[in-house]
């Protein structure tokens, strides 16, 4: 067991615990975007900033990611805290104005305006769609473009790889942002992301003729759970 | 860099721009380029902060050429750096093209700030720092009217990315550029991005010394990020995965350059030549290639299919490896010009044992052996019949791998003497723990000063204590007998492993090739060029006894030179070179303390247990999971560093 306080509340934590996972056990709410609780943490929207002491020293550092320590003195609401959110969610926003997801984070916040604009970009690079499909569809197709000397790639990206993914969509489900849509067109899937248009052959149902799943994810499956080819020729709605 | 007008250098503020010349006051001991390429350096511009020597420098516009340079390695995976630069870019624009808004200054140090607070690693809150101070400090430059600032003369700038690893590293190797991309699980492009600097990134990550852990940024916060083990990840991951190296065959149009061992130093110039399209051969002595590699490291630290597998991916570029070639034996200097070589390479290494002089020493005596004689014949699959109790001398690597392998052939008791203690130590830490948990014995503070015998056999050593005096020219505290404190050890067999030389015989009488004092080979600095035209020489036979990454930097730079050389007939330092000369004295460490680093445990790879694993030969340490490999690449907080330098037009 660990021993901190949390806006001078203490709390007992288990080792290994971040500092998000302690608030909650206490009922203190930090706001966050990036964060996903079947998911590792990011850290990458830095909307769960907090303030720590210790040894003398204060610091702003990620709720998500840092984790607790004997004796840290934790404040999740000082002004230096509620300015680096509202930095934060600006930021956030001035890349993409058009995202419901993140004015209900700007208006939890106190932002109803940026105060500054940017070129429109749908991905804010916050990570959840790679971590989802590694983590939950144990696919991995999408990763982040690194950074590094002479490797200048212009803006940062994510990059769905056409060869891995298999049209499962678990992306666009998680993606706060619309960066990554899903459209079922006939029978063809298209999955837009960041690094082009995805297309994948929609399974036709025996029975009943609808267009349900893509093939690569259901082989993906029969594959993966060492199932009977035919499993998948019927729609869900259709099987017994 | 003439008199500093201007300086938050560590944080230390100093400003002379108020006061005469003669008034200045000292802004401390800045190691900072004066000259870059014969031009003053105006003004320096890094991590840990801003220093302006001449007062016509434009502050804004270095301001902004500086953050464009740290967009380029902001990496976009946390929001407040990667868009808080990308916004404060799109207002120094503005301002420098003086269409700026009321309130910009203020909104440039909101974001800066918030930058520095809250951006998740440790770049892009380190590379705000000078510009924030740029704000702070020079504000009337930022507001100024257009008129005032068209009079300035545009500087000149010159941008070097560096971090603490890399500069720790001789080849300088992206350390936090591979370790991204094994983060990201792009692993094919990591051991892709450490060839370009590294040709043997197996043998490196298995055996290397890792000067990059000993300056990791980690070491004030926990433990260093486990580089050398993230790199055999990477590289083990390829050969596993049953992947062909990214290494393709040039068509060789160039003219035939010689090489002369087949060690790291050797490999690296052959493989870099290969690549730019030389026709190269390298000669080498053994059955095998691998030069220091093969013959002086153990099987249980480096596997004999490793050395084959990276020298394989080196032959598959075209350069032809003839074995069982030694010169002046097989082939001479003189021959290999004849032959149409038109440059030639000397990688020979350091193969021979220091002279240990102590009675009864080299008196015929069987027991006696040399520790690296000792470790190339048991590496090249000599027979050596295993005796009770063995003694080494020294505390370096040589030794410690004598002593590891003596328990593998079966000698029952091991005993290391050292001279100093084990503070002084040069060998490996974490070979000397390993050796100690297999049962071998450490004497420090002693030295062998007489072989014992019986009959024409060892039966042991009379060994002296030492004490520590004062430091001599190695920095560390010299050993100095205590009289009168004689001791017996009991040994069949003495193995001295006190240093190595370069075996140089072949040099005959006359040669033209100049050596050093020290028994090595005379190059000059940085284009490795001996005292003879066409020959250059690298690596071990130019350092005395050094380690596997100084000798691939050595092959990677002779390389360069050998290809100037048989360009344009000059060589001269190139503009990395220059850069790196210039920048090497900064200083890359967090002197201005950034914030809070959370502690994370070092991925430490498995080892077989202790107890079994000194029966054999087979390897020790086992590679990293891929899981584990990017739980430990989140570790590295990437430090890197960039700098610009204003330089002035005019000499």
């Amino acid at each position: 067991m660990v021993r901190l306080t949390i806006d001078n509340q203490t709390v007992e934590a288990e080792e290994g615990w971040t500092i998000l996972d302690a608030a909650s056990k206490i009922g203190i709410h930090i706001p966050t975007l990036c964060y996903h609780e079947s998911l590792s943490p990011g850290g990458s929207c830095r909307l769960c900033v907090v303030e720590i002491t210790a040894n003398g020293t204060s610091d702003l550092i990620a709720a998500c990611t840092y984790p607790v320590e004997a004796g840290l003195e934790v404040r999740t609401n000082s002004e230096r805290v509620v300015k680096a959110r509202k930095l934060a969610i600006e930021m956030l926003l001035a890349q993409r104005p058009h995202s419901a997801r993140l004015w209900e984070s700007a208006r939890e916040l106190g932002i109803d305006q940026p105060g500054f604009t940017l070129k429109e970009q749908e991905c804010i690079l916050c990570g959840l769609c790679v971590r989802t499909c590694r983590e939950i569809v144990n696919v991995g197709a999408i990763s982040f473009i690194a950074q590094g000397i002479d490797r200048d790639i212009g803006e940062p990206s994510i990059e769905v790889s056409p060869v891995k993914c298999i049209g499962c969509d678990s992306c666009a489900y998680i993606c706060p942002t619309d960066a990554i849509t899903v459209d079922d067109v006939g029978d063809t899937r298209i999955l837009t992301t960041p690094s082009g248009k995805l297309e994948f052959k929609l399974k036709k149902c025996y029975t009943c003729g609808k267009y349900w799943a893509p093939e690569k994810q259901l082989d993906y499956i029969i594959k993966k759970a060492g199932l009977v080819s035919n499993v998948f020729d019927n729609c869900p709605d259709c099987r017994d | 860099m003439g008199g500093v007008i201007f300086s938050t250098w560590a944080g230390k503020v100093v400003d002379n721009r108020s006061l005469h010349p003669d008034e200045y006051a000292s802004a401390g001991d800045l190691r900072l380029p004066l000259q870059y390429n014969g031009h003053r350096v105006t003004a320096f511009m890094s991590w840990n902060g801003l220093v302006v020597a001449d007062d016509k420098v434009d502050v804004v516009d270095m301001a902004h050429t500086y953050l464009k340079e740290v967009q380029k390695l902001s990496c976009g995976e946390c929001s407040v750096g990667y868009l808080g630069i990308k916004i404060m870019l799109g207002i120094l624009a503005r301002i420098v093209k003086r269409k700026g808004n009321e309130g910009d200054i203020e909104l440039l140090r909101w974001l800066g700030v918030g930058v520095k607070e809250n951006a998740k690693c440790d770049f892009c809150p380190s590379a705000i720092t000078p510009v924030l101070d740029s704000l702070n400090y020079y504000r009337e430059e930022y507001t100024k009217p257009v008129a005032s600032r068209k009079k300035r003369a545009k500087s000149t700038y010159m941008t070097r990315v560096t971090a603490p690893c890399m500069e720790a590293c001789p080849a300088h190797q992206d350390v936090p550029g591979y370790i991204e991309l094994i983060r990201n699980r792009r692993y094919k492009e990591a051991v892709e991005l450490i060839r370009q600097t590294n040709c043997l990134p197996q043998i490196t990550g298995r055996a290397c010394v890792a000067f990059c852990e000993a300056n990791c940024t980690r070491n004030d916060v926990d433990s260093p990020v486990a580089i050398r083990a993230l790199k055999r990840f990477a590289a083990d991951y390829e050969m596993d995965g049953g992947s062909a190296p990214a290494v393709e065959k040039t068509k060789a149009v160039k003219p035939r350059v010689a090489i002369i061992g087949a060690g790291p130093a050797g490999l690296a110039a052959g493989y870099n030549l290969a690549l730019i399209g030389y026709k190269v051969t390298i000669f080498d002595e053994q059955s095998s290639a691998g030069g220091m590699a093969l013959v002086g490291i153990p099987a249980y630290r480096l596997p004999r299919d490793i050395l084959e597998r990276e020298s394989d991916i080196i032959r598959r570029l075209g350069v032809k490896i003839k074995l069982n070639t030694k010169l002046s034996r097989d082939i001479t200097l003189e021959q290999l010009s004849a032959e149409g070589f038109k440059a030639i390479f000397i990688a020979t290494g350091a193969h021979l044992g220091r002279e240990f002089d102590i009675e009864n020493w080299r008196q015929g005596y069987a027991g006696l052996a040399d520790g690296v004689e000792f470790l190339r014949d048991v590496n090249l699959g000599k027979k050596i019949a295993a005796k009770d109790r063995v003694i080494i001398v020294g505390g370096g690597n040589v030794a410690i791998d004598c002593a590891r392998t003596c328990l593998r052939l079966g000698f029952k008791e091991v005993t290391i003497v050292y001279r100093r203690s084990r503070v002084e130590m040069p060998g490996r830490k974490d070979e000397v723990e390993a050796a100690e948990e297999e049962g071998v014995k450490i004497h420090f503070l002693a030295t062998p000063v007489k072989v014992l015998t019986k009959g024409d056999k060892v039966i042991g050593a009379e060994c002296i204590r030492m004490e520590l005096g004062e430091p001599d020219a190695s920095g560390r505290r010299r050993p100095i007998p205590v009289k009168g404190s004689e001791f017996v050890l009991p040994a069949d067999m003495i193995i001295s492993a006190i240093g190595e030389a370069p075996d140089l015989s072949f040099l005959t009488e006359g040669e033209p090739i100049e050596t050093t004092e020290q028994g090595t080979i005379r190059v000059a600095p940085l284009s490795y060029q001996t005292s003879q035209m066409g020959v250059f020489s690298g690596g071990d036979c130019v350092t005395g006894p050094a380690t596997l990454i100084e000798a691939i930097a050595a092959g990677n730079r002779a390389a360069r030179s050998i290809d100037q050389y048989l360009t344009s007939g000059k060589i001269a330092p190139s503009e990395e070179d220059t850069k790196q000369r210039l920048t090497h004295d900064v200083g890359l460490w967090r002197q201005r303390t950034g914030g809070v680093i959370a502690r994370r445990a070092r991925q430490s790879p498995r080892q077989l247990p202790p107890s079994g694993r000194a029966l054999s030969f087979d390897e020790v340490e086992s590679c990293l999971t891929a899981e584990a490999a990017v739980k430990e690449a989140e570790r590295c907080l990437r430090c890197y560093r960039v700098m610009l330098l204003a330089v002035a037009s005019e000499s």
